[in-house]
Parts: structure tokens; sequence; C-alpha cells
């Protein structure tokens, strides 16, 4: 099966092509059935060699050629098959297919039905490159092509200027960490002579800890991070990357384009544990990105947004988790997070199509009658992302605390805290759609209806997986083993080496997970009488409101602050370096050489007379000129 | 072979034939550059080419290696090429304008 | 050796088929005649064998330039399917001719003899005379037809001049036994030798048009018919770049300080002159001819590196060069066809008409000027830093700024084909024709991502 690795990513790749080209010609269910099923070839093959691996098969790099060599630069063509990868193979290729199918629902009257599906699937075979490639360029094209297909998809709709300022700032922002990304991978060529992980792995386990060159290796990996998957300072753009249709936000948005920069650091978890100054970085921008996207999501009156900043804050944890070296658990929170996430915006949108695409959560209410699925699937979410037990959110998260807790009391109190504020938004928001009365208009009430079974049965599937998904890593205080760090020791082993882990005590972990299911359920009752009891609806105006409220309600003023302290000394400086200087000097000159050319270039061919005579004077002159230098001299 | 090239040094020294050749080609090149018509230039590279004859005999006779020689038919075979194909394009060109002035052509310039 | 035997029959068979009453014979003939000569040719790849007395030497040399001018020579036969330009002298002859060149030009690349140089130069040249003045009732063709004719019977005298000097000293027309006579003489060679050698750069400088011997250059190549000039501006520079590198590399290389200043100045002159000239020129075909000669300064750069064996870099870059020209060439032709001129104006609203050649043509100028990630680019990259790592810092200054220079023309050309025009009729491609844009354009950017496939050769 693992020789078929090849066909992973390269089946997704003909779909698109497929897909791409015959978008006029083909018809609707061609290409439905085109799409989803090179997905779904994909995640076959995927769980085969997933099989094989849990039956002990090793890792392995599937070589197929070289993609450039020049000058002692040399890039492979080759796959990485190893636990790591085919974890992100399988969540990318098996919730990819269920949004896929989702998507033929949800897309169904859309009138770029075909360059919808050509662009997913051309996200899906960026995404395999960038978790399957086993060096950096390879990982850095896939990168580059989420991005680009991220840029895409966000401006789908690009009739509406609005998406396509939500486009175009995603672009940027990810741009700006890509610059830290690729800087990230030259410090890593000139310090390892290679970009292959192999080498450059096996050559870093063999170095100390702290060296400045890794930390600054690692700080601008980091930077990549932030911008691919959201954090601190570059994550603004996620939010607003919700202008996309929502199972775009779905599959990239939340379960897997943005968790790259996770998976990018577990990759290079050996470089990470040797740079203890970046480890903190990581850490304490996690904790103030989870802090923040759950502040704000609590005021956010779009059914989307909540979602957005919640999966900025979850983000956060996962940092926070490979921060404090606890890189199993980061991927553990990850894939928990892949399954709900995705299932609560597969929900909103399901909420939304009924909506007739209102995504105010004021004008809703009151939907668990007319939408029962997608009810029942959305209570799946919600209990499984506030980390009640035994739904998957509650083993990850609690996992994470105890890693903190390990690390730092002070840490672990903000991310209790956060926990708190993350199920208030959460019920918040659960509570305003699905009890209370209808809000909407009337005719938004009489439209509203089931979504269709293609995109039930999807929610159906997420749900099931966000309920029982953290049982893949059952702690041993609650009688598992682990069995998912087990499954990524291999990959973690050189880390593991050198990171002295002290399991907490088992009452340590009780009590951690107590305080967390209390802060919950504190904060389940204060939403519940707040929005059930006393049915209080969120004001239109922001008026009489506290500083805290419009605080959050305004996104922490960060777009406003980037646009102060950035965009506008920026736009200064530029307007006037270019009245100053560039007109006034840089274009004099070289306007004036360029000129110049064109005057000599008038003058030289005159030297071109036509005549014969003159050509053959010239060749005399030449050679005997030739002649004369170099006797003479 | 030998006795052809003491013959030929006896009459006169090598400098000689090398100084002639010279002269012989320098004329040819001064016919090219100062006439215009075309088969009085054409005549003139004809010189220069005789002249390159005459010293690859003389060299040949010089280092008694029949080389040179042989190399003479072959520039009498190329030069004869050349005047078959020089020939019928100055009567292609004579058919269009009358004349074999070579100042007559300069349309193509700049 | 078997390429020469293959392409001298197949020029004769070319020749014969005019007879048939069948148009196609001939192009059929002469494709096929190309790919038996090529294939024969690849075969003797790494076997270095010496022939007739050691008149030739087929070395990988040979072989390598041999293939490029064959397969270039092809690509030109299969745009005459298409051909719409009235050339009127008959297809067959016009094969035959080219036949007969390219003959010439095999045994340019690969002579050890200098009499097999100079038959090489003369077998290369005189068709070409001929098909310089095809267009018999042309003006402009018969005037570059004389001039061609003129100036280059005039440089071979003096080629032959300098082969005569060297032969006076040597007492060989061998290049291996004139490179031992060299070294023996322990870095004094005498005068005489010296000014042969000179006279000889001056002969080759006039064949690959090197400044101040490029002059006939842009008025043969405007004059004569487009095909004529493509075939002059690739397979027949091919031929001399690699005669004039070959006889630097094996008869001279023991005093290189004699001849590296005279053949640095000449390329700086050279290339400045084409680039320079060219900024003004608004006809196409006359701007692709200084273009060329800009070409030929930049390969002259490889001389001056010659100790560390460049031929590669000469050979990568002789093909970046053809393949771009050619595919330039074939859009050229089309855009004369369809809107009677051969000017910069001619390209207007190209996008328009054709969004398929407007993209050829930006691949081929891109390519041109050096851009990556084109062939172009890697070409002048490899070429620029052997003069760098051989200390001719200098040089590599006055290339790179000519560069410069360079894309302000070809981007002309560009701009041109994506603003509008007045005319906005779609453009009909044969289908041969397009299959050889086709060809090109991606050879121009295949090989600049895959560089090795060529740089590792010789």
């Amino acid at each position: 099966m693992i020789n078929a690795a090849w066909l992973i990513p390269l089946l997704p790749l003909v779909g698109f092509l497929i897909n791409a080209l015959g978008k006029k010609w083909l018809s609707k269910n061609i290409v439905s059935v085109v799409a989803c099923g090179s997905v779904l070839g994909s995640f076959v093959i995927a769980a085969g060699i997933f099989i094989g691996l849990l039956g002990g098969a090793g890792a392995q790099t599937l070589s197929l050629g070289e993609l450039m060599n020049a000058g002692g630069f040399s890039v492979s063509l080759s796959l990485l098959i190893d636990p790591l990868s085919v974890l992100m193979t399988l969540i990318i290729t098996g919730i990819g297919f269920f949004i896929h199918v989702y998507s033929v629902g949800y897309m169904s009257h859309d009138e770029g039905f075909a360059r919808y599906f050509s662009y997913l699937n051309l996200f899906v075979f960026s995404m395999l490159m960038l978790v399957l490639g086993a060096n950096y360029i390879l990982m850095f094209v896939g990168w580059e092509g989420v991005g680009f297909c991220s840029y895409l998809l966000i401006g789908f709709w690009f009739g509406d200027n609005a998406n396509n300022d939500a486009a175009k700032k995603a672009f940027v922002m990810n741009r700006i960490g890509d610059v830290g990304f690729l800087t990230g991978i030259f410090l890593i060529f000139i310090t390892f002579g290679s970009i292959e992980y192999a080498q450059v792995f096996s050559s870093a386990a063999a170095m100390p800890a702290g060296l400045a060159v890794i930390t600054t290796i690692t700080l601008l990996l980091f930077i990549g991070a932030t911008g691919k998957s959201a954090q601190i300072p570059l994550f603004t753009w996620l939010p607003d990357a919700m202008a996309g249709p929502t199972p775009v936000s779905a599959l990239i948005h939340a379960a897997t384009m943005v968790t790259a920069g996770i998976y990018m650091i577990v990759r290079s978890n050996i470089l990470f544990t040797l740079a203890p100054i970046t480890m903190e970085v990581i850490t304490y921008v996690g904790v103030a990105t989870a802090l923040l996207g759950a502040f704000v999501a609590i005021t956010q009156n779009d059914i989307k947004k909540v979602l957005a900043y919640s999966t900025v804050s979850q983000l956060g944890y996962m940092f926070v988790a490979v921060g404090v070296g606890a890189y199993s658990t980061g991927m553990f929170h990850l894939i928990t997070h892949a399954f709900f996430k995705a299932l609560l915006f597969l929900g909103a949108g399901s909420v939304i199509h009924a909506m007739s695409g209102e995504q105010d959560i004021r004008k809703m209410g009151g939907l668990k009658k007319d939408l029962p699925v997608t009810y029942l699937t959305f209570l799946a979410g919600v209990l499984a992302i506030v980390g009640l037990p035994p739904f998957s959110g509650f083993f990850s998260k609690d996992e994470i605390l105890a890693k903190v807790f390990e690390h730092s009391t002070v840490l672990a109190v903000v991310m209790v805290i956060t926990f708190m504020m993350t199920a208030f938004y959460i019920f918040r928001m659960f509570f305003l759609v699905f009890f209370g009365g209808f809000r909407g208009s009337e005719k938004q009430k009489s439209h509203l209806h089931e979504s269709p079974a293609v995109m039930t049965a999807p929610l159906i599937v997420l749900a099931v997986l966000a309920v029982a998904g953290g049982f893949i890593n059952v702690p041993e205080t609650l009688f598992g083993h682990h069995a998912l760090a087990n499954f990524l020791e291999p990959v973690l082993r050189p880390s593991l080496a050198i990171i002295f882990s002290e399991e907490p005590s088992h009452a340590t972990e009780y009590m951690l997970m107590a305080i967390a299911i209390a802060g919950t359920l504190v904060m389940f009752a204060v939403a519940y009488s707040r929005y059930l009891t006393k049915s209080h609806v969120p004001a239109a105006s922001e008026k009489e409101q506290s500083f805290l409220y419009r605080l959050s309600s305004r996104k922490g003023y960060i777009d406003e602050f980037y646009d102060m302290i950035i965009r506008k000394p920026l736009d200064w400086i530029s307007s006037v370096l270019n009245d100053v200087f560039d007109k006034n000097i840089f274009d004099r000159i070289v306007n004036s050489v360029g000129e110049l050319v064109v005057v000599g270039s008038g003058v030289a061919r005159l030297l071109q007379t036509g005549k014969l005579g003159f050509y053959l004077f010239i060749m005399v002159a030449g050679i005997t000129a030739m002649l004369f230098f170099n006797f003479m001299f | 072979m030998e006795n052809i090239s003491a013959q030929i040094t006896q009459v006169a020294p090598l400098e000689h034939y090398i100084l002639l050749s010279a002269v012989l080609f320098s004329l040819g090149v001064l016919g090219v550059l100062l006439r215009r018509n075309v088969i009085i230039m054409f005549m003139s590279i004809e010189l220069m080419l005789n002249a390159c004859n005459l010293l690859l005999a003389a060299f040949s006779a010089f280092h008694s290696s029949a080389a040179g020689q042989i190399f003479v038919f072959f520039i009498m075979i190329v030069a004869a090429a050349e005047v078959a194909v020089g020939l019928a394009i100055i009567v292609m060109i004579y058919r269009n304008i009358h004349s074999i002035d070579i100042n007559e052509l300069s349309k193509l310039k700049w | 050796m078997n390429a020469l035997l293959v392409l001298s029959i197949a020029g004769l068979a070319a020749l014969f088929s005019g007879f048939s009453h069948n148009k196609k014979l001939a192009v059929i003939v002469s494709l096929l005649g190309l790919a038996v000569a090529f294939t024969v040719n690849v075969l003797d790849w790494n076997t270095a064998v010496r022939y007739y007395n050691d008149m030739i030497f087929v070395d990988n040399y040979a072989i390598a330039f041999t293939g490029v001018m064959a397969l270039t020579m092809l690509l030109i036969v299969a745009l005459f399917v298409d051909y719409k330009e009235s050339v009127e002298v008959p297809n067959a002859e016009i094969f035959a001719l080219l036949f007969f060149s390219l003959a010439g030009g095999v045994m340019l690349v690969s002579y050890s003899n200098l009499l097999m140089l100079f038959l090489g130069i003369e077998i290369l040249s005189i068709p070409l005379y001929i098909l310089a003045g095809s267009k018999r009732h042309t003006l402009t063709s018969n005037e570059a037809a004389i001039k061609y004719f003129l100036l280059g019977a005039f440089a071979s005298a003096f080629l032959l001049f300098g082969i005569v000097l060297i032969y006076g000293v040597t007492a060989s027309f061998h290049i291996e036994t004139i490179a031992a006579y060299i070294k023996n003489a322990n870095g004094q060679p005498p005068a005489l030798l010296v000014a042969g050698m000179f006279m000889l750069i001056g002969g080759l400088g006039f064949k690959i048009s090197a400044a101040p011997f490029h002059f006939w250059t842009p008025d043969v190549y405007q004059g004569s018919p487009t095909i004529v000039t493509t075939f002059m501006s690739t397979v027949v520079k091919t031929a001399g770049i690699a005669a004039f590198y070959r006889l630097f590399a094996y008869a001279f290389p023991a005093i290189t300080a004699e001849w590296i200043p005279t053949i640095s100045v000449l390329a700086a002159l050279t290339m400045t002159v084409g680039n320079v000239t060219a900024v003004f020129q608004s006809s196409v075909k006359r701007m692709l001819a200084y273009s060329g000669i800009a070409h030929a300064g930049y390969l002259l750069i490889a001389f001056v590196s010659i100790s560390s064996n460049p031929a590669s870099s000469v050979l990568y870059y002789l093909i970046a060069y053809a393949v771009s020209t050619v595919c330039a060439f074939a859009v050229l032709m089309v855009i004369q066809h369809t809107t009677g001129s051969e000017e910069v104006d001619g390209f207007k609203g190209l996008s328009k008409r054709s969004p398929f050649l407007a993209f050829i043509t930006t691949v081929a100028f891109i390519s041109l000027a050096g851009i990556p990630p084109t062939a172009g680019f890697f070409a002048k990259f490899y070429l620029f830093s052997g003069a760098v790592k051989a200390g001719h810092l200098w040089l590599t200054i006055i290339a790179v700024l000519n560069s410069c220079i360079a894309i302000y023309y070809y981007f002309r050309v560009i701009t041109a084909v994506y603003s509008e025009g007045t005319d906005s009729t779609p453009v009909e491609l044969g289908t041969v024709q397009k299959a050889v844009m086709i060809i090109t354009a991606v050879l121009a950017v295949a090989l600049g991502l895959f560089p090795e496939m060529i740089i590792s050769l010789l």
C-alpha cells in the first residue's frame, strides 16, 4: 500500500485538472463525482497506509525523482510516509471528503459549481503536498499552494468587492508570514547544507540546545506559522476570510490549512526543542491569542465570525501545547478540533442555508424545531468544544491544561479563564440560534427547512467523530494508554529524548479536570440565565455599552491599531518617497539613462550606412587595428 | 621534394616569397576597397586568394611538406565555385537594375 | 561522420525530389533526412573517432553541436510546410541548399585540420549566398546576396591568409600539431603565427558577426527571405561559434595571454553595438539581427574562461538562443503574412487576435531577454558566472548592463502584443506551424527548469 502513496496527492490533482479544464462541459453530477471520488480515493489509500503503520510498518521516504538540482542545491521530489504525515493525510482527505459531499448540496445552486470544486481539489492537493513532502521546499510549495487556494476561495464570489478585499487581506497577511518562513528555510539550508528533513533533523539532533542560529531559524519558522495559523500578530485575516462559502471555512479555515503551522512545528520538533527561547515565545503568543480570540468571540453577532474567532482561540490552544513541548498534545487537539470545528461550521452553514443566507444570530432563534438534525449534531459540536466529558474536546483540552500547569501556574489560570470564555460564547451562540422565539422576518420563517440528506449526512458523521474522537488519546488517569502519543512517538523521539517531562500526579490531573468542568458549567448557567430565562438579545447599537463590551465587539481594535501604526506611517513615508525621491531623483536618473541609450542608438545606427565600401573598410581597419595594437603594445 | 626545396630557396630566400605574397594580398585588399565595380572587386578578391596560393606553395616547398600544395588545389576549386555563384548573383542584379555599381545597392541600412 | 554522409545524400535526394509533382515530397524527404542524420549522429556518442587521415575528429563536442544544428534545421524545414512568403525558387532547391550548408556546418564543428575549417566555411557560405538572393526579383534580396557574397569572400581571403601564415610557421594544418608547436615555443610564439591567428579571428569573427565585422548582418538578415534569416541566425551562428571555439580550445589554449584581451574587447564591442543599435529599430526582423549580434557578443565571453572548459555553457547558450529565435521568427512569419509588415506595430493587438500567438511571443522574447525561468536566463547565468570565476569582472559588468538595454527592445515587442491594435481579425495558424511554436516555447521553458540536462553533456 505504501508504494501507492504517490497516488494520494495525484488523485486530487487529476480531479482538479478534469474539473478545471472541463468546467464548461461537465454536468454537475460528473463534477461532484470526480471531485468527491478523487478525495475519497486518496482517503482509502491513506487509510490503507495507516493500517500498515498501526501494524508496525516503519516510516518510509518515497522518492519520485528530483525537483531541481543546481549548483549544490538539490531538492528531491519525495514523499515522507510516517505517522505524522499519515495522520494529517487522514484528516485532510477524510474531513475533506465529507466537506466535499456537503458542498455538493450547499453549492448546488451556484453558477461556479465546477470552478468551486476545482479549487477545492487543488486545495486538497496542495495541502497533501504540504504534509507529505519530505523536505522544506515541498512543504513551502504546498504552503503557498494552500494560501493561493484560500485566496481563490475567500474571493470565490468575486462580484462583491468586500470578498475581494478579504481575499487580499488573507493573502497579504500570509505573505508577511511567508517571508519569515522562507527566510527560515534559507537559514536552514545555510546551516545544515540541505533542506531534506532526514539530513536536517539528524544533524540537528547532534547539536546542543540554545544555539543562536537554531533560535533564529525557529523564530522565523514561527513567524510563518503565525501567518498561516492566524496567531498574534497576523491573525486578523482569518475572521475576514469567512467571506468565502461556508464549507470552505470549515475545510480550509478551521480543519486543515490553518493547522499547517502546528504541523510544521511538530514536523520540525527537534529544531524547536533545541530553542527554548522560541518555545517560550510560542507559549505566550499562543496563550495571548487564545485569550484574545475568546474575548472577541463573546460579542460577535455573525455566526461565522463567532466560529472564526473561536478558531483563532483554539489554534492558540494548540500553540500553547507545542510551546510547552507537548507536541503530541498539540496534534491531539488539532485532530479533535478538526472534528468539532468542521462540524460547527457545517452546522452553521446548514443554519445559514435554512435562513436564506442570514448570518446574524440576533435574527435567528428557536431553530431546533425546524432543523432537528442540524440541532442535534450542532449540540454534539458544542459539547465537544466546551469540553464536557466524555466528548472529544474534553480530553484534548484537559491534556493541554495539565501540560501548561506543569509549565506555569499563572498560564494555567489564564487558560482556565479562556476555557470559561469559550464556554460562554459557544452557549450564547447556541442558545440564540436554536432556542427562544424566532426573530427573523416572516419571509425567512416560511422558508425554514432542514437541509437535504447530502448535507446532513456529513453532519452526522462528523458529530459521531466529535463525540468519540477523544478516545484516541485517553490518558492513563482515565484508564487509557495515550494511543495517539504512542503512535506519534517515532516522529517525536529525538525531542522526547531531550525534554524531561514529569507526568503530573493523578491527583493534580483530577483537580484540573474538575476546575475546567466546573468553570464550563458555571458559564453554561450564566449563558442560560442571560439568554434563555431572560431572553436577552444583544443590542443592535453600541451606545451605552461598557468599555469591555466595546473592546470585544470591535475586535480589540486590532485592525484600527494596525491601521494606525503600520498603514498610516507607511502611506506617509511612501508618499514622501514617491514625491521627493522617486519622481525628482530616481525617475530622472533612470529616464535620462534610458533617453541616452535611445539617442545613442539613433546615432549608432547611422554607422550602418548601407554602403558596402564602408563595411569593407571597417573590416580591414578592424583587422589592422587588432594587428597594430597587439604588436605595438 | 628536398631537391625542389633546395632549388627554390637557391633562387630566392623565403622572405622574398612572403613579401611578394603580402604585397599581392595588400593590392587585392586595396582593389576591393577602392573600386566600385563589382566585377573588379571580385577580381581583386581572386588576387588575394592567389597571393595565398603562392605563399602556400612557397611554404610547402620550404617545409618539404606536400600538404600546402594540396591545399592550393582546394582553394582553386573553392574559388571556381565562388566565381560561379558570384557571377550568377551579379547577372541577377544586372538584370534588375542594369548596373553593377555597388553604390547603387544601399537600400538596406540603419 | 555518418551524419555528414547522410546530410550530403539527403541534400541530393531533396534536390531530385523536386522532379516529383508532389510538392510535399521535398519536405518529407528533408525531414526524414534530418531525422536520420540526427539519429546516426547521436549513435556515435562517446566514441570519438578520427576520420579521413585525421581530417575530422568526431568527438562529443562535434556530435552535440551537430545534433543541435540538425534539430534546429528540422524545426525550420517544418516551418516551410505553412510558409507563405513568396520564394521564387522551388522548395526542393532551397532544401538542397540548406542541406549542403548544414553539411558545411557539420564540418565546422568537427574539423581537426584547418583545411576542413576553410572548406567548411565555404561549403556553409556558398549556398547561403544563393539563398539570401532567392527572391530574385526583389531588390532588397539582391542587395543582401551581393553584400553577403562580397564581404563573405573577402573575409574568407583573410581567413585563408591566416591559415597560410600559421602553416608557414608550424608546417602543419592540424590543430593539435599546431597546439603542440605552440606549447614547445614556451610562451614565445613567432610573430607570424600570432598575426595568422588574428587574421583567423577576423575571418571567423565575420562569420559569427562580431563587431567590427558585423556590418553585413542587419542588411543581409533583413533582405533575405525570413525563413533563410532564421537559418542564418540559428544554424549558421551555431556552426560559426562552435568552429571559433573549437579552434581556440584545441589550437591556441597555450597562448591565452595573446588573444584574451583582444577577444574581450571584441566581445564588449559586439554586445554594446548590437544592443544599442537594436534599441532604435522599428523592424522586428532587423531588430532580431542586431539582437543576434549582441548574443554573439555574450557568447564571446565564454572564450575568456576557456581554461575551465565552458564548452557546455556555449552549447546550452546556443540551444537556448536557437529555440527562442526559431520561435520568435515563426511568429514573425505569421505577422508578416497577415499584416504585410515586419514592424513592431504589426504586433499590436495580437493578444486579441490570437492569445496563443501572444503567449508564444511572450515566451520567446522573455527567453531572448534572459528572464527566468526561461532557458535564456540560465544560458547567460552560466556564461557570466564562468567569466567572473575567470576573473573578468569588468567584462561581466558590461554584459549585465547590456542585458538591461536588451530588455528594453525585447519588451517593446511584448508590450505591442498586449496593446490595442486596429486589426482584430483572428489569425489562422497551420498545424505544423503551431506545433513548431509549441515545441520551441516549451523547450525554452523546460531547458530553463532543467539546465542540468545540457550542462552535464560536455
